[in-house]
Protein backbone atom coordinates (compact mmCIF):
# COMPACT_ATOMS: atom_id res chain seq x y z
CA UNK A 1 0.00 0.00 0.00
CA UNK A 2 1.38 3.05 -0.98
CA UNK A 3 1.07 6.65 0.53
CA UNK A 4 -1.77 7.50 -2.31
CA UNK A 5 -4.26 4.87 -1.63
CA UNK A 6 -4.06 4.74 2.20
CA UNK A 7 -7.09 5.01 3.56
CA UNK A 8 -8.63 8.04 5.98
CA UNK A 9 -7.41 6.86 9.85
CA UNK A 10 -10.09 5.50 12.01
CA UNK A 11 -11.92 7.87 14.06
CA UNK A 12 -13.23 7.90 17.77
CA UNK A 13 -16.59 5.85 17.25
CA UNK A 14 -15.76 4.26 14.68
CA UNK A 15 -16.03 0.91 14.20
CA UNK A 16 -12.43 -1.10 14.14
CA UNK A 17 -12.18 -3.47 11.25
CA UNK A 18 -11.28 -7.04 12.29
CA UNK A 19 -7.92 -8.15 12.22
CA UNK A 20 -5.06 -10.93 12.57
CA UNK A 21 -1.49 -9.87 13.31
CA UNK A 22 0.97 -12.42 13.57
CA UNK A 23 2.53 -12.19 17.26
CA UNK A 24 5.34 -13.47 19.64
CA UNK A 25 3.53 -14.65 22.86
CA UNK A 26 6.21 -14.23 25.56
CA UNK A 27 3.85 -15.80 27.98
CA UNK A 28 3.96 -19.14 25.55
CA UNK A 29 7.41 -18.43 24.51
CA UNK A 30 6.09 -18.96 20.99
CA UNK A 31 4.29 -17.20 18.31
CA UNK A 32 0.48 -17.07 18.33
CA UNK A 33 -1.79 -14.89 15.99
CA UNK A 34 -3.92 -12.12 17.71
CA UNK A 35 -7.54 -12.12 16.24
CA UNK A 36 -9.60 -9.04 17.46
CA UNK A 37 -12.56 -10.78 16.04
CA UNK A 38 -12.31 -13.44 18.91
CA UNK A 39 -11.15 -11.20 21.31
CA UNK A 40 -13.98 -9.68 21.03
CA UNK A 41 -16.63 -12.42 20.82
CA UNK A 42 -15.17 -13.79 24.29
CA UNK A 43 -16.23 -10.11 25.62
CA UNK A 44 -12.23 -8.06 26.14
CA UNK A 45 -11.24 -5.04 25.70
CA UNK A 46 -8.67 -4.39 23.51
CA UNK A 47 -5.47 -2.40 23.95
CA UNK A 48 -3.18 -1.86 20.94
CA UNK A 49 0.13 -0.24 22.17
CA UNK A 50 2.33 1.02 19.49
CA UNK A 51 5.87 2.24 19.37
CA UNK A 52 8.35 2.56 16.67
CA UNK A 53 11.13 -0.41 17.07
CA UNK A 54 12.12 -3.19 19.42
CA UNK A 55 15.63 -2.27 20.98
CA UNK A 56 15.10 1.30 21.58
CA UNK A 57 13.04 2.32 24.96
CA UNK A 58 9.24 1.78 24.79
CA UNK B 1 -9.60 -6.32 34.15
CA UNK B 2 -11.32 -8.06 30.53
CA UNK B 3 -9.07 -6.16 28.46
CA UNK B 4 -5.59 -7.39 26.64
CA UNK B 5 -2.81 -5.30 26.10
CA UNK B 6 -1.52 -5.80 22.44
CA UNK B 7 1.77 -3.84 21.41
CA UNK B 8 2.77 -3.00 18.25
CA UNK B 9 5.76 -2.19 16.11
CA UNK B 10 6.64 -2.76 12.27
CA UNK B 11 9.08 -5.31 13.38
CA UNK B 12 8.73 -9.37 12.76
CA UNK B 13 7.45 -11.52 15.03
CA UNK B 14 11.26 -13.02 15.10
CA UNK B 15 12.41 -9.45 16.33
CA UNK B 16 9.99 -9.70 19.13
CA UNK B 17 11.32 -12.50 20.19
CA UNK B 18 14.66 -11.87 20.51
CA UNK B 19 13.71 -8.66 22.06
CA UNK B 20 12.38 -10.22 24.20
CA UNK B 21 14.23 -12.40 25.36
CA UNK B 22 17.73 -10.31 25.57
CA UNK B 23 16.53 -7.15 27.29
CA UNK B 24 16.05 -7.89 31.01
CA UNK B 25 13.38 -5.01 31.31
CA UNK B 26 10.64 -6.65 28.94
CA UNK B 27 10.88 -10.39 31.21
CA UNK B 28 7.81 -9.85 33.07
CA UNK B 29 5.90 -9.00 29.52
CA UNK B 30 2.66 -10.79 29.40
CA UNK B 31 0.94 -9.66 26.52
CA UNK B 32 1.25 -10.82 23.01
CA UNK B 33 4.13 -8.17 20.77
CA UNK B 34 2.14 -8.07 17.48
CA UNK B 35 4.09 -7.85 13.77
CA UNK B 36 2.53 -5.19 11.38
CA UNK B 37 5.52 -5.36 8.95
CA UNK B 38 3.61 -3.65 6.02
CA UNK B 39 2.48 -0.91 8.29
CA UNK B 40 -1.10 -1.75 7.67
CA UNK B 41 -2.78 -1.45 10.82
CA UNK B 42 -0.55 1.65 11.75
CA UNK B 43 -2.12 3.02 9.01
CA UNK B 44 -5.49 2.03 9.55
CA UNK B 45 -4.72 4.18 12.88
CA UNK B 46 -2.75 7.21 11.65
CA UNK B 47 0.64 6.48 13.53
CA UNK B 48 2.32 5.76 10.21
CA UNK B 49 5.63 7.38 9.90
CA UNK B 50 5.79 7.37 5.74
CA UNK B 51 9.15 9.06 6.20
CA UNK B 52 10.85 6.20 8.90
CA UNK B 53 8.72 3.22 7.98
CA UNK B 54 7.49 3.33 11.82
CA UNK B 55 4.96 3.65 13.79
CA UNK B 56 4.26 6.69 15.96
CA UNK B 57 3.70 5.75 19.54
CA UNK B 58 -0.27 5.83 19.59
CA UNK B 59 -2.68 4.01 22.17
CA UNK B 60 -6.23 2.78 21.42
CA UNK B 61 -8.57 1.24 22.92
CA UNK B 62 -11.26 -1.03 21.21
CA UNK B 63 -14.33 -2.34 23.10
CA UNK B 64 -15.88 -5.68 22.77
CA UNK B 65 -18.30 -4.43 20.27
CA UNK B 66 -15.69 -3.34 18.01
CA UNK B 67 -16.06 0.41 18.43
CA UNK B 68 -12.71 2.54 19.11
CA UNK B 69 -13.17 4.58 22.71
CA UNK B 70 -10.36 6.14 23.22
CA UNK B 71 -6.90 7.29 21.42
CA UNK B 72 -3.11 8.84 22.44
CA UNK B 73 -0.92 9.76 20.09
CA UNK B 74 2.30 11.30 21.44
CA UNK B 75 5.46 12.85 20.23
CA UNK B 76 8.42 10.21 19.70
CA UNK B 77 10.49 11.37 22.82
CA UNK B 78 6.98 11.61 25.09
CA UNK B 79 6.26 8.68 27.11
CA UNK B 80 2.90 7.52 27.67
CA UNK B 81 1.28 7.06 31.36
CA UNK B 82 -0.16 4.17 31.80
CA UNK B 83 -2.49 5.73 35.12
CA UNK B 84 -3.85 7.47 32.77
CA UNK B 85 -4.92 4.93 30.00
CA UNK B 86 -6.26 2.50 32.80
CA UNK B 87 -8.38 5.59 33.52
CA UNK B 88 -9.46 5.56 29.84
CA UNK B 89 -10.38 2.11 30.27
CA UNK B 90 -12.12 2.52 33.64
CA UNK B 91 -14.25 5.46 32.53
CA UNK B 92 -15.19 3.23 29.47
CA UNK B 93 -16.22 0.34 31.12
CA UNK B 94 -18.52 2.80 33.61
CA UNK B 95 -20.00 4.58 30.73
CA UNK B 96 -20.78 1.19 28.90
CA UNK B 97 -22.69 0.17 32.04
CA UNK B 98 -24.50 3.33 32.87
CA UNK B 99 -24.59 5.26 29.27
CA UNK B 100 -26.27 8.32 30.79
CA UNK B 101 -23.26 9.86 32.82
CA UNK B 102 -20.35 10.85 32.02
CA UNK B 103 -17.15 10.96 33.44
CA UNK B 104 -14.97 13.99 33.85
CA UNK B 105 -11.74 14.74 33.61
CA UNK B 106 -10.81 14.05 37.24
CA UNK B 107 -12.52 10.57 37.95
CA UNK B 108 -10.13 8.36 38.47
CA UNK B 109 -12.53 5.06 39.55
CA UNK B 110 -15.56 3.56 40.65
CA UNK B 111 -17.27 5.87 43.21
CA UNK B 112 -16.27 9.04 42.22
CA UNK B 113 -18.31 11.70 41.04
CA UNK B 114 -19.99 11.64 37.94
CA UNK B 115 -22.12 13.63 35.46
CA UNK B 116 -25.38 13.54 34.23
CA UNK B 117 -25.44 15.33 30.98
CA UNK B 118 -28.42 17.49 30.90
CA UNK B 119 -29.88 20.85 30.26
CA UNK B 120 -29.89 21.11 33.95
CA UNK B 121 -26.22 21.61 34.40
CA UNK B 122 -25.73 24.00 31.19
CA UNK B 123 -23.13 26.27 32.13
CA UNK B 124 -23.46 24.68 35.73
CA UNK B 125 -21.01 21.83 35.56
CA UNK B 126 -18.87 23.35 38.93
CA UNK B 127 -22.05 23.16 40.54
CA UNK B 128 -22.88 19.94 39.70
CA UNK B 129 -19.32 18.94 40.49
CA UNK B 130 -19.24 20.68 43.85
CA UNK B 131 -23.15 20.15 44.59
Amino acid sequence: MSTSDSISPLRIGQTVPDFQLNAYDPVAQDFAVFDLEAQRKAGKWTILFFYPADFTFV
Amino acid sequence: MGAEVVTVSTDTEFTHLAWQRHEGELAQVKYPMGADVTGKLARQFGVYNEVTGLAHRGVFLIAPDGRLMAMEVTADNIGRNIDELMRKFKASLHVARHPKKACPSKWRDEGDQTLEPSAKIVGRVHDALSG
